[in-house]
């Protein structure tokens, strides 16, 4: 099980990193469709620094900042938005994910709903992809611990 | 300038096996740590200068920041673990 750390360099750096972090994959996420990057690396961006304050501070103290419940509501929200973008176009008599359908109901042209669309798809796929991925990470080091108590 | 920073790129691609042999040999952990952490650093680099040959540095910093923050934490994460095995013992 990760303990916490009784380092104080460690711990004040990733205090002072973490917010930093969050907002280059907010940037990495928002500038997805015009530079390198999108929903899947801006989540694994997110993912990181909420792993970074769980090697520092401890399993006990990120659980209080995001519990598990918080995690499974975040990744079924972002997929929920990705196959609701996608729905949504099927229901406007398009292929599912044809983002030019969503013109009529954000009244601009073609061009411009297929940016919003992907900007949203992009949006549902990083909260997914950080929830799953901190999921993963929770549950193997819950799992290593409960392994070492058997052998003990 | 193009030449230049190409040559110094193949230098610090050189440089990168002499560092691979601490990784692979080097004895103890804590000497194979520090060279993983050094590896990572002359990517970094190295993908700058990419991008300066490419005339596109603003792509490139995206993804070298990236690379150090993810080199970071998989440090630390190391470290981490060899924390734990100490207790352990």
């Amino acid at each position: 099980m990760i303990q916490k750390s009784d380092d104080i360099i460690i711990k004040t750096l990733a205090r002072i990193l973490v917010p930093f972090i969050q907002i280059y994959a907010l940037y990495v996420i928002m500038h997805g469709h015009y530079s390198p990057g999108g929903g899947f690396q801006g989540g694994v961006i997110l993912a990181a620094s909420l792993i970074l304050l769980m090697i520092t501070h401890g399993v006990k103290d990120t659980q209080k900042r995001i519990s598990e419940k918080a995690v499974a509501i975040f990744s079924s929200s972002g997929v929920l938005i990705y196959a609701g973008i996608g729905v949504l176009c099927l229901v406007l008599f398009g292929n599912f994910l044809d983002y030019s359908t969503l013109a009529k109901i954000l009244h601009v042209d073609p061009a411009h709903a297929r940016s919003y669309g992907i900007l949203g798809i992009e949006i549902g796929v990083g909260l997914a992809v950080m929830a799953v991925m901190f999921s993963v990470f929770f549950d193997i080091s819950q799992g290593e611990s409960s392994g070492e108590d058997k052998e003990n | 300038m193009n030449e230049f920073l190409f040559s110094i790129g193949i230098g610090l691609c050189i440089l990168v096996f002499f560092v691979l042999y601490r990784v692979v040999y080097g004895p103890g952990v804590f000497n194979r740590i520090a060279a993983l952490s050094a590896i990572g650093t002359k990517t970094l680099i190295i993908l700058l200068i990419i991008g300066f040959l490419y005339n596109r540095v603003e792509m490139f910093i995206d993804i070298s920041l990236v690379y150090a923050l993810l080199n970071l934490i998989g440090t630390l994460a190391a470290a981490k673990y060899l924390e734990m095995e100490g207790v352990k013992q």
